[in-house]
């Protein structure tokens, strides 16, 4: 990694022309060093595609049950039939067409839960570094005690309070998350506070505002979006297992996690129904933990060692 | 050390009482109010509903309620369920030795092989296996247990027949509990009458494999990556050059000069786990319809029973908390430079 910046620094200083390359091309040159974080990003923009398009992609609705054709297998097997390219559900419904709308809203919950996490963990976090003696040491005492709760029973217990339904798997998933932000953007915020910049920033007159939003904050970012990738995963995890345990999403609405809740029923005569929604969360859940690892070597380069 | 034990204690005890104002507010929150969730459809007088609020405590101010809550939890009382009228307390304590043997299961699974995986790969950094185990471990990090959990019964239980699909024990023993491990049950009902439960103990083995394995890859996963890269850390270090200079066998430098100090980052990282173990125990217990505390209070939630809901989120906290603590300190023993650290 250290080798191949030192390279392309020494590659663009012959150019004569550059002598930096640009950040967003030194991001890229780290990123794309990593060759499993790049399959993760083909991959992603391949579910991303289908999630935006998925009117245009899908060939049937994913709601409509075929009752002629209830739990055919997928087109490469006896039985099956290239009309149902990944073969229908007990219902006789196109799988294919599911898992691609399911797209859509597993990673519309994803993205909704990592961003209602990170603003308010970011704020709170800030909040907590500026005044590290009577706010913060609330802010954190508070943090501790979701955190000593196991996520998911956080988010079982929180779901049993608000009941099921996806804006409060939503919820549910951002809370359980919440602390971890906090944490990370207070202890990178405390860091960056003793800094000279900072000084200098509060000596010519800086409100509270601008230090902690346009000073400190555009220093802490690096961590924050690496850990969001994360949390982005493990969203879409926890909203699976709570569509699994028939908490989240409601069914018929296509989602990964409520697609395997009734598919035990049918592990014996039809293994399609139960493996490839699965397979589907697992890729998804994968790629992504493989492109927050690239995006951690190009951002971070001192998390590299760690874990 | 005493005082690290304080410091530390010191944190324990606000964090506690923090989550009993969780528990205690989780009730208060749900929409509509309890009696009204007690009795379901049916419609209640306006009297019987005072009464009923009355009887409960729930006509006094909030302060005064929680007052009541934390008294009767010092007191041992932790309510009743609304389905089964047992004590909560009475029914955590019958479930919980199921959960615990399959955590334990679980985690002897992750510890070895994920500790067998960490050396290897950091022994063969760069190579075709280190890059292997690293991808499996990835994978085992990114999957969704539940459905993990859905493929190995398939295969193993459906189509193999090698295990059975749910439970713990075949319904044609009849073990009587006594340390409601059933491994050690059925082995001491074999050793006293081997003629009436002849195969028992395999036959719980062969329940709780299947689970602990699904339990136990999430962990397994995280104990591998951590391994490696504290191997790979503690290699680098100037005593184990000097270990290799002097002569030593690889294996002895290995496994005596850098495995015992890659593994205290190791060690906290599976104490870690005891949360993600709780986590897991709710989906992989619904799975293999296993009868411990995960199920509970998924069944629970399920049926409405608020005290067990309530009383069994607050019980299984408490656990985590004590056993990260337990952690903690065993670290601040292994460690003198935690135990002094401000």
């Amino acid at each position: 990694m250290t080798n191949a910046n030192t390279s392309t620094v020494a590659s663009a200083a012959e150019d004569a022309a550059l002598s930096y390359p640009s950040p967003l091309k030194e991001f890229w040159q780290g990123f794309s060093y990593n060759k499993g974080a790049v399959a993760g990003l083909i991959f992603m923009s391949i579910v991303l595609l289908c999630a935006i398009l998925a009117p245009l992609v899908a060939p049937y609705s994913p709601i409509e049950q075929y009752r002629d054709h209830l739990l055919t297998p997928p087109a490469w097997l006896d039985g099956g039939s290239t009309a149902f390219l990944l073969g229908t559900d007990e219902l006789g419904r196109d799988i294919l067409s599911r898992l691609i709308y399911g797209a859509r809203l597993s990673l519309f919950i994803g993205l909704c839960s990592v961003l209602l996490a990170l603003i308010p963990g970011v704020v709170l976090g800030l909040l907590a570094a500026f005044f590290p003696k009577v706010l913060g040491g609330v802010i954190m005492r508070v943090m501790d005690i979701m955190m000593a709760l196991p996520s998911l029973l956080l988010a079982v217990a929180i779901m049993a309070i608000l009941g099921p339904g996806l804006m409060n798997a939503m919820i549910a998933i951002a809370t359980v998350s919440l602390p971890a932000y906090v944490r990370l953007t207070r202890a990178s915020a405390m860091t960056e506070l003793n800094r000279d910049y900072v000084t200098a920033s509060r000596v010519s007159g800086a409100g509270l505002f601008r230090l902690m939003f346009n000073t400190v904050l555009p220093n802490c970012m690096a961590p924050l979006i690496v850990h969001a990738t994360m949390s982005f995963s493990s969203a879409i995890l926890e909203i699976a297992a709570l569509g699994f345990l028939g908490l989240g999403v409601q069914p018929p609405t296509p989602e990964w996690g409520t697609m395997l809740a009734s598919a035990r029923d049918y592990i014996e005569r039809a293994w399609w129904v139960v493996s490839l929604p699965g397979l589907t969360i697992l890729l998804s859940v994968l790629a992504i933990n493989l492109m927050g690892d690239g995006l951690r070597d190009a951002l971070d380069p001192k998390l590299k060692r760690a874990a | 050390m005493l005082s690290f034990i304080f410091r530390r204690l010191g944190l324990l005890i606000p964090t506690f009482f923090g989550i009993t104002l969780l528990t205690f507010g989780l009730i208060r929150m749900i929409p509509g109010d309890p009696v009204e969730v007690m009795v379901g459809e049916r419609t209640l007088d306006p009297q019987m509903h005072a009464d009923a609020m009355h009887r409960l405590g729930l006509d006094k101010p909030l302060y005064a309620q929680y007052i009541d809550y934390i008294s009767n939890l010092l007191h041992g009382n932790l309510g009743e369920s609304l389905v089964t009228k047992s004590s909560v307390w009475g029914e955590f304590k019958t479930l919980f030795p199921a959960t615990l043997e399959l955590a334990l299961a679980a985690m002897l699974f992750a510890v070895v092989f994920g500790l067998l995986a960490g050396v290897t790969a950091a022994i063969k950094r760069g190579s075709i296996l280190d890059h292997g185990v690293m991808g499996i471990s990835l994978t085992g990090f990114s999957m969704p247990i539940f459905w993990w959990g859905l493929i190995l019964i398939m295969f193993f239980s459906v189509k193999l027949g090698w295990t059975p699909v749910s439970g713990r024990l075949d319904l044609a023993y009849d073990i009587t509990p006594r340390t409601g491990f059933m491994l050690i049950d059925t082995w001491l009902a074999e050793a006293a009458d081997p003629a009436a439960n002849a195969g028992a103990f395999k036959d719980a083995l062969m329940h709780l494999i299947l689970p602990a394995i699904v339990l136990g890859t999430i962990p397994l996963a995280v104990i591998a990556r951590m391994t490696r890269s504290s191997m790979l850390e503690v290699l680098r270090e100037d005593y184990v050059r000097t270990a290799r200079a002097k002569g030593l066998s690889p294996a002895r430098v290995i496994f005596v000069h850098t495995l015992r100090n890659a593994l205290i980052p190791v060690l906290t990282v599976i104490g870690l786990q005891v949360g993600t173990l709780m986590g897991g125990a709710v989906l992989t217990e619904t799975i293999f319809s296993w009868p411990g505390i995960g199920k509970w209070l998924i069944d629970a939630i399920s049926r409405r029973d608020y005290p067990v809901v309530q009383n069994g989120i607050l019980i299984v906290a408490t656990l985590v908390i004590v056993t990260n603590f337990i952690v903690d300190i065993l670290y601040g023993v292994a460690n003198p430079r935690i135990r002094h650290a401000k």
